[in-house]
């Protein structure tokens, strides 16, 4: 027979062993048998018919009293009734009030208490309103009362069906069902279950007789136990392993802000300097100085937010200013033609929220090292409608590589780099591509296993009318990468909004691939 | 960036060939396109064009003679001829200071298809719209020839007392009705309003050709199916740009079978060509680059030759003298500003395939921002106390940011041309995120324990820009036991494994409960707050739950 006792509970095991094939097992045999609280017998007979140890065989409604505060007040100092008497035996007659301060009772209290035993002819009051003894004799009541309280305290709760005639009535006075507070009892009504064991439960029990199982084993071992030695011949309760493990709430990184951390880890490690810079930034940084014509329709390509106030930055670094206004303008020293138009000093100063992360690469270009690399993992904005595929800000990762070496076949090979390091890609293809910065431009795709072929990045060397007109005589490589896109992939996500989403438990419960 | 649609069928006859939507797909590069969407139904092909410089790409013909060129199904020699006949435009001085400039061609053919139709109509909107600016520097206009006659006048009318009928409308109105009734007066009768006169185009009898850059007339200006003797003319702002459109305009037509017949504009004012131009004209300048500057920045070790097959590839006739390269600029292209565009150029024509890639050798040393290294440490104490770490956008209402929060928002940066009241606000805290993520989260199991490491950004008039964005730490606590106590405590293990040392000051900001929040002071300098958020606050943000939070300016600890 196969038996998991682990998943047994010591209240089940010690029950089972306890009864008899055939015996009745209710709650009040249990209480006496095993000494359970209530508490613990429900919960024993919950499980175990639930494992169709046991089965009901009838169910009986059934009175019970439990004794309150006040009950355990009587049980200890005694009901009301024997103190007066004893009082008065002892120190000889009082007023109302003298037995009820000396006693600490309620007036109310010792004028009822006075009330019964005077029509008992236990108490009289005397020429001087006193209360003084006449029988002096206790009624039976009071002493049966007395002996149901003693026998209260000890279980809580007296059964209706094993007390007699006289007690039940005894206990009738003195209880209520409803605002019990101000009686000794209180009355609970309970639909009683009779159970039996099932065949099953009967194999159970002889088993755990035969293997010795007690239910006394030892559950949580304690500092006390360990301190004490108590444990040392004891046997330890098995438990069951595959209960469903409990949650645990944990500190833990964003899987998103977990990738950029990767990305960026993994372009130090191919020798790239990281770069940053502020969100709020201007016409000149944000597409001037990357040679975008002011009133051209390359302007259009990116939609940008502006600032309402301040509308326009004070003043633009010299001598870039007058260098790239030249460069637009006729070209400057760059060997370009320019775009011959007048440049707008005015508009150039306008303020946006940046909008493309190359404008980081633009900044760092007269203050960075030859030969160098840099990177930064910039916050942009877009005026765009927010959908799966739009975010109104988002990263981007761009960077640029400085020096004499810098050639298309490198920027091929730095394409290839990326591809391989970051995106774990084996087929590489590259496309002629088109950014206003760059000439030539080169988007590179790549082959993912499931989706297919798609643009990992845009790149080019940088125009020599962006790069001369920041004081650059060396070739450029600029870049950028789409990683939401890989993200996304990474998350099993589809939806570029989940990645900024506010929603704790979906952070919490998110997995990387 | 341009999208048009063609007509598959189109594009394949005019290429020379067929291609399947992969080979379509990676032959499109070549011209800067990409395959957006194909409607096998239809046969409409969606096409991308993403280089802005290049608008003789933007139309079925245009696509096409790119193709072909690099496949070397045809030559393309566009020798347009000078005889104007009597096509002559007279410009008038009253339209100097309005729109000075205007080119026109007239084409003779076996009349003109649906698709045909189609296309110059898309060329027209594509070109004036993305090339011409919204149609302020270029605007066109394509009419029947049969039915004016020459010399056509251009010049300035008078908006209240000159009147036609314009296409799409049945009626005489005046060019004053026009700007303020008629559907393309409303979108572009702006770009003329201010002006005294407005431009008008008639013929040698007064007859109305068109108003630009708003309408043409609805007679003369209605091309239909089937006509063959068609004039096409452009006016605007900017000469050059609009020469050039008028030549891809016209090698369009000459491709489609259409003979070009050149007008003569006379003009009493200088202009950049003189005062007499015949159109098409050509204006380009050669340009010209170093052989050992295109193998500099190719990394290869090309010969002169090789360069110019290449460059022969890309519609381009080229010249080596003394390792200089001279190129002849096709007239439908004005793109060469540098040199580094006959390089591209060359590369293209090369193709891809013919460039191996080298690992750029150079040592440089890989480093992160420092604020980055900080975050980093920041971000590993939050976790260890147990913290989830969160990512928020940096765009939100003015609701969120600041209503919400109780506070008067003073600092914040508003955008001036928001796209909707949710991104109007660029974030000056992070606490508004938090509380928004609280008061979306009520289901998830509590404590909610949540930080965000990221940017803030906030006016401060004494920078350059008035504003000023730093790095911020930002976490909240919610849960019942939640109080000051333990957000103090998770404060203090901050700073205590962060190595740094702080003060206290009580603080009566609006967002927390008096009495329970404290401003954090670091070397002198407000650091950070914290505290118990107020119930106004979290009242206003619909959560139930106690929560204290705190906020930190990291680059003031860094």
């Amino acid at each position: 027979m196969d038996i998991d006792v682990k998943s047994l509970h010591p209240l089940e095991i010690k029950l089972l062993r306890a009864v008899g094939d055939s015996d009745e097992i209710t709650t009040q045999s249990i209480i006496s048998l095993l000494s359970y609280k209530l508490g613990q017998c429900n919960q024993a007979f919950s499980w175990l018919s639930a494992k169709s140890y046991i089965k009901e065989v009838k169910r009986t409604a059934r009175v019970y009293y439990e004794i309150t505060e006040r009950g355990r007040e009587y049980g200890v100092k005694g009901v009301p009734e024997i103190r007066i008497i004893e009082l008065i035996q002892k120190d000889g007659p009082k007023t109302m009030v003298e037995i009820a301060s000396l006693l600490g009772l309620q007036n109310k209290d010792v004028g009822s208490a006075f009330g019964q035993l005077s029509k008992e002819k236990v108490l009289a009051m005397d020429s001087e309103k006193r209360v003084n003894i006449a029988s002096g004799e206790l009624p039976a009541r009071i002493t049966v009362l007395s002996g149901l309280l003693k026998r209260a305290m000890e279980t809580d709760l007296l059964d209706e069906d094993s007390l007699s005639l006289e007690e039940k009535e005894v206990i009738r006075n003195n209880s209520k069902k409803r605002g019990a507070a101000g009686a000794p009892f209180k009355v609970i009504e309970r639909e009683e279950v009779v159970y039996t064991l099932t065949e099953e439960g009967k194999k159970v029990k002889n088993f755990l007789i035969a293997e010795g199982v007690t239910g006394e084993e030892i559950g949580a071992l304690t500092p006390e136990m360990l301190s004490s030695g108590s444990w040392k011949g004891k046997s330890f309760r098995e438990y069951t392993i595959n209960t469903p493990a409990n949650r645990v709430l944990l500190g833990r990184r964003n899987p998103y802000g977990e990738y950029l951390q990767w990305v960026k880890d993994k372009l130090t490690s191919l020798g790239f300097e990281e770069f940053d810079g502020p969100l709020v930034e201007n016409e000149f940084w944000n597409g001037d100085a990357l040679f975008m014509p002011q009133f051209h329709s390359a302007r259009d390509i990116h939609d940008v937010y502006y600032i309402k106030n301040p509308s326009h930055a004070k003043e633009i670094e010299q001598p870039y200013l007058d260098q790239v206004a030249a460069t637009h303008e006729n070209g400057w020293k760059t060997g370009s033609r320019g775009w011959g138009y007048r440049f707008d000093r005015d508009f150039t100063r306008r303020q946006v929220m940046r909008s493309q992360g190359t404008v980081l690469s633009a900044k760092q270009l007269h203050k960075a090292k030859i030969p160098g690399k840099y990177f930064g993992v910039a916050r942009c904005f877009r005026y765009d409608q927010v959908d799966a595929t739009h975010g109104a800000d988002f990263y981007q990762t761009e960077g640029i590589v400085l020096g004499e070496d810098v050639n298309l076949r490198t920027l091929l090979g730095l394409l290839k780099m990326f591809a391989e390091e970051v995106a774990g890609a084996q087929e590489v293809k590259y496309v002629p591509g088109y950014f206003p910065f760059t000439e030539p431009s080169i988007e590179v795709h790549i082959k993912h296993p499931v989706l297919g072929w798609f643009e990992l990045g845009g790149s080019g060397i940088f125009r020599p009318e962006v790069t001369k007109a920041m004081g650059i005589d060396v070739p450029v490589l600029a870049w950028g990468l789409g990683i939401d896109r890989m993200a996304l992939m990474h998350l099993g996500l589809n939806d570029l909004r989940e990645l900024f989403t506010p929603d704790i438990e979906s952070v919490r419960l998110r997995r990387k691939n | 960036m341009p999208k048009i649609e063609v007509q598959r069928e189109d594009l394949y006859r005019y290429i020379g060939r067929e291609y399947t939507n992969d080979a379509l797909e990676d032959i499109l590069p070549y011209a800067k396109a990409e395959l957006d969407g194909v409607d096998e139904e239809s046969g409409i092909l969606k096409i991308e064009l993403n280089d802005t410089n290049r608008p003789d790409l933007w139309s079925t013909t245009g696509l096409a003679r790119q193709i072909s060129l690099y496949e070397g199904l045809s030559q393309k020699d566009y020798e347009f001829s000078t005889d104007y006949g009597d096509r002559v435009i007279k410009v008038d001085p009253s339209i100097k200071d309005v729109r000075p400039y205007i080119v026109a061609f007239a084409v003779k053919g076996k009349g003109i298809s649906d698709e045909g139709l189609k296309d110059i109509i898309q060329t027209q909107e594509k070109l004036c719209w993305n090339y011409g600016r919204k149609r302020r520097s270029i605007a066109m206009g394509v009419y029947r020839s049969d039915l004016f006659s020459f010399p056509v006048i251009y010049k300035g009318a008078d908006p209240d007392t000159t009147s036609f009928i314009p296409l799409g409308e049945e009626r005489k109105m005046t060019l004053r009705e026009i700007i303020s009734e008629h559907p393309k007066g409303q979108e572009y009768g702006h770009i003329v309003a201010d002006e005294k006169v407005f431009p008008f185009i008639t013929d040698a009898e007064g007859k109305v050709l068109s108003f630009p850059p708003v309408i043409n007339s609805a007679e003369i200006g209605a091309v239909l199916e089937g006509d063959s003797n068609l004039f096409i003319e452009l006016t605007g702002t900017d000469m050059p740009s609009l020469v050039l459109s008028a030549s891809i305009v016209a090698c369009d037509f000459a491709d489609s079978g259409f003979e070009i017949l050149p007008v003569k504009v006379e003009y009493p004012y200088d202009t950049p060509f003189g005062r007499e131009m015949v159109t098409p004209y050509y204006f380009q300048e050669p340009a010209r680059v170093e052989v050992s500057y295109v193998n500099k920045l190719l990394g290869t070790d090309l010969s002169a030759a090789e360069m110019t097959a290449a460059l022969s590839r890309m519609g381009v006739s080229a010249q080596e003298e003394a390792g200089i390269i001279t190129i002849e600029v096709p007239p439908y292209r004005n793109d060469f500003l540098h040199p580094v565009d006959i390089v591209e150029d060359i590369m293209m024509g090369k193709g891809m395939d013919r460039f191996s890639p080298l690992m750029p050798s150079s040592f440089t040393v890989g480093r992160l921002t420092p604020e980055e290294e900080f975050a980093r440490k920041v971000k590993d104490i939050m976790i260890g106390l147990g913290f989830q770490e969160m990512m928020y956008n940096y765009l939100g209402s003015k609701k969120d940011y600041i209503e919400r929060m109780n506070v008067a928002g003073n600092e914040y940066i508003q955008i001036a041309n928001p796209m909707t009241e949710n991104y109007e606000f660029v974030r000056a805290s992070i606490l508004p995120s938090l509380l928004n993520s609280e008061s979306v989260s009520a289901n998830a199991v509590y404590p909610h324990n949540i930080f965000e490491i990221g940017k803030v950004s906030f006016l401060e008039p004494s920078d350059n820009s008035g504003t000023v964005t730093r790095n911020y730490l930002g976490f909240l606590s919610a849960g019942r036991e939640e109080g000051y106590n333990s957000v103090n405590a998770v404060v203090s293990a901050v700073f205590f494994y962060l190595n740094k040392e702080y003060t206290l000051k009580e603080t009566a900001d609006s967002r927390f409960i008096k009495g329970r929040s404290a401003e954090i002071y670091y070397n002198g300098m407000r650091a950070g707050i914290f505290g118990e958020t107020n119930p106004v606050v979290l009242e206003n943000w619909g959560i139930q739950m106690p929560s204290s939070i705190c906020e930190i300016d990291l680059d003031i600890i860094l």
